[in-house]
């Protein structure tokens, strides 16, 4: 018994020394990158530039609903073990609301901010302060083939209907029975929003209204286009099985050259482009996604951005490296060796940048008119909400969309009474 | 006597201070945070008694009762499969043949991996397009493959067979325990008076393997009440709300949308049908155990 203590405290001791004796330390919550290699180089340099400093990183799961639960749970246990943390585009009202995200206005001045793209910029205010730095931003696009549109003549689809009939048409006449038309995100899931998002905001109307506070759900226009994706593409130029896929699934299909049109994020046009990991390579063209007749195209506005724990005891060299991180010569290797689109506006015109990710410059018009999701501190309960709603709508071919409709935007309207009894900020 | 008690005390303490802090107190600080209105994104609100409020909304609350008959259909459906056919396995390997121990290591193979990884494998077999779950049906026929995990009226289905598939072992376990209690000489003496393999089974194996049998279901229908990690991985509640069982849409509530109050309340819930379910078996558990103890 005694043996076994005195080696417990030996261990304890022997344990204890060189976490003592080591440099300071930074931990950075991030989640799995595909380009690890890449990512782990930048974090050496940030080390070499700042003698005495280590970078700790701790890698998190990719999807954003997973990290969201690792995170939420370190800021909820105040947890000074983390520093610096991704966050999505859709979390800094939550974070803030909260008092877990530090405000960097005093630390991040206006005019930097200018520099960067203002969708992000945008989505990371709450109540007229700013609680993250955009690292690189993402907004839904669609990618086709090329060659299959070429072959029937198309010029590739400005409105949704127009998608649907030319993929019927190729459809038709490819009689391939592993092709599909549509290969798109609409698992029960966030992905799910963003696309429905999409289709709804292509046709003039929101998901909810921004000025009132409530839900849009119910607008004739919204339902349309709802209905729209339930008799046009499940089922029916796309196969059922979509409503399983989330970004990785519906991206094989693609590049397995199952698919003819895919929506989803800029990073798949460097996978879909390289030839070792797609079958289409050179095959592809990437555009603005579709609008219905008379509307404007829309994409949902993604991405990730670098925040502060209010829980971080070394603010001063948090921000340090968020200033490294973000910064125009850090984004730029982001942009050229992991595919990821900038969020600063003047990378978009680096000759470097463009002449190996050429995609860019049409991708831009869509970054800078990306929309935002709600930002409210209640975003995950409506989210939850909308995502029963989206996919109770589309999955069965009778559901009653009105009726489904009007709870879902009851059931809304119940979370964001919740702000309206504020007594704080 | 005084002398004799007091190291009893000593010894049980551990036990009593691990549960206490381990189960006891979760279980009663959950019950008094559904007392609350707490909203972990809205801290201005503060923590707010509001008495049994959380559990009317519950009651009132649709969706929770949709996800309330999703969990209880679960449970009727995967339990007695398991318990059935975690049955047929223990009394296989009850047998003795060459390769039993072998075989009785592999039967355990899939109750032993981590469910998280069980859950990622049937989300792979149910893919339409790539799942050998289609190969196995349709061959080639790809136009006719089909796409469970993406039907509201299938992949209910398909959760319960990859539970059904991860826990019969488990069942069987606990059964073959029992098996392994009964007497050989119960059935050289029947034998002697002439009873063939079924009145064995229906007059000595059945009675006396009753209360592996129900221990086996209990465990089994407390385990499924509380399915999680296969719901979580293989469809987040998809498609139509059609796998939201209770448990997930508690876990969404606290952990997600930060409704702490709203979510202990469902955790409440969960845990109050567990333990009316547990002691309903413990009765007729108890009885049988006990009538066996009188006898012995």
């Amino acid at each position: 018994m005694s043996q076994i203590l005195r080696l417990t405290i030996f261990f304890c001791l022997v344990g204890g020394v060189p976490l003592r004796a080591a440099a300071t330390e930074l931990r950075f919550v991030a989640w799995t990158s595909e380009s690890a290699k890449v990512w782990a180089e930048i974090i050496a340099d940030f080390q070499a530039a700042h003698p005495g400093v280590k970078v700790t990183q701790e890698v998190g799961p990719s999807s954003s609903t997973e990290f969201h639960d690792l995170v939420t749970q370190k800021l909820r246990n105040r947890d000074a073990q983390m520093d610096v943390f991704f966050m999505d585009v859709i979390w800094p009202a939550e974070f803030a609301a909260a008092g877990w995200a530090l405000a960097l206005d005093e630390l991040f001045a206006a005019e930097e901010q200018k520099k960067f793209l203002e969708a992000p910029i945008a989505a990371a205010r709450y109540a007229g302060r700013i609680y993250g730095v955009p690292l690189f931003v993402d907004a839904g696009m669609l990618y086709f083939r090329k060659d299959l549109l070429e072959k029937y003549r198309f010029a590739p689809p400005r409105t949704w209907p127009e998608l649907v009939q030319q993929a019927k048409t190729i459809l038709a006449q490819e009689r391939d029975p592993y092709l599909t038309g549509y290969s798109a995100q609409l698992k029960q899931y966030e992905g799910l929003i963003c696309n429905m998002m999409e289709f709804i905001l292509s046709n003039g109307a929101a998901l909810w209204d921004e000025r009132s506070g409530r839900s849009a759900l119910e607008d004739d226009r919204a339902r349309q286009a709802v209905r729209f994706v339930r008799d046009e593409i499940v089922g029916a130029i796309a196969q059922r099985g979509v409503l399983a896929y989330q970004e990785s699934e519906s991206l094989a299909l693609f590049t397995q050259g199952r698919a003819i049109f895919h929506r989803n994020w800029p990073y798949a046009w460097e996978v879909a482009s390289d030839p070792r990991r797609s079958k289409v390579a050179g095959r592809v063209g990437v555009m603005p996604l579709p609008a219905f007749p008379g509307h404007k195209s829309a994409a949902a506005l993604g991405g990730w951005q670098l925040a502060i724990s209010r829980f971080s005891r070394r603010r001063e060299l948090a921000w340090e490296f968020v200033r490294f991180m973000t910064s125009e010569a850090t984004q730029k290797r982001i942009a050229l060796f992991m595919g990821r689109a900038p969020a600063r506006a003047a990378l978009y015109h680096d000759p470097e940048i463009l002449r190996r990710n050429p995609q860019f410059e049409s991708q831009y018009q869509t970054f800078i008119r990306a929309v935002p999701r709600p930002r409210t501190p209640v975003y995950l309960p409506l989210a939850n909400i909308m995502q029963r709603y989206f996919s109770s709508a589309i999955a069965l071919k009778d559901s009653d969309i009105d009726a489904l409709a009007r709870s879902a935007a009851r059931d809304m309207d119940r979370v964001l009474e919740l702000l309206r009894d504020r007594s704080a900020p | 006597m005084k002398a004799r008690s007091e190291p009893v005390w000593r010894f049980l303490l551990p036990s009593f201070v691990f549960v206490g802090v381990f189960s006891l107190y979760p279980i009663l600080d959950s019950f008094r945070l559904s007392l609350y209105r707490m909203i972990l994104t809205l801290p201005w609100l503060g923590q707010k008694f509001v008495g049994l409020e959380n559990y009317r909304d519950l009651a009132s609350d649709p969706v929770a009762l949709r996800s309330f008959g999703t969990s209880l259909l679960f449970v009727a459906v995967t339990t007695p499969i398991e318990v059935l056919l975690g049955l047929g396995m223990a009394l296989a390997l009850n047998e003795s043949f060459r390769g039993r121990g072998w075989l009785r290591a592999i039967v355990l193979i899939p109750w032993a991996v981590p469910t998280v990884v069980t859950s990622q494998m049937w989300r792979f077999i149910f893919n339409d397009r790539y799942g050998v779950f289609n190969y196995l049906l349709f061959g080639a026929a790809t136009q006719r493959y089909w796409a469970p995990l993406a039907e509201p009226g299938l992949a209910l289905m398909a959760i319960m067979i990859a539970d059904i598939w991860k826990t019969s072992a488990f069942a069987a376990l606990i059964i073959l325990a029992g098996l392994q209690g009964i007497p050989g000489e119960l059935y050289e003496a029947a034998g002697i008076d002439g009873a063939g393999a079924w009145q064995k089974f229906r007059h000595i194996t059945w009675p006396l393997i009753r209360p592996a049998l129900l221990l086996a279901l209990l465990f089994r229908t407390i385990d499924a009440l509380k399915v999680f990690d296969l719901v979580f991985v293989m469809t987040q509640g998809g498609p139509a709300d059609s796998t939201n069982v209770l448990q997930f849409y508690g876990y969404k509530k606290s952990f997600a949308e930060g409704m702490l109050g709203y979510g202990s309340a469902i955790a409440v819930a969960v845990f109050a049908v567990s333990l009316a379910l547990a002691l309903f078996y413990i009765r007729l558990l108890g009885a049988s155990v006990l009538r066996k103890e009188r006898t012995a």
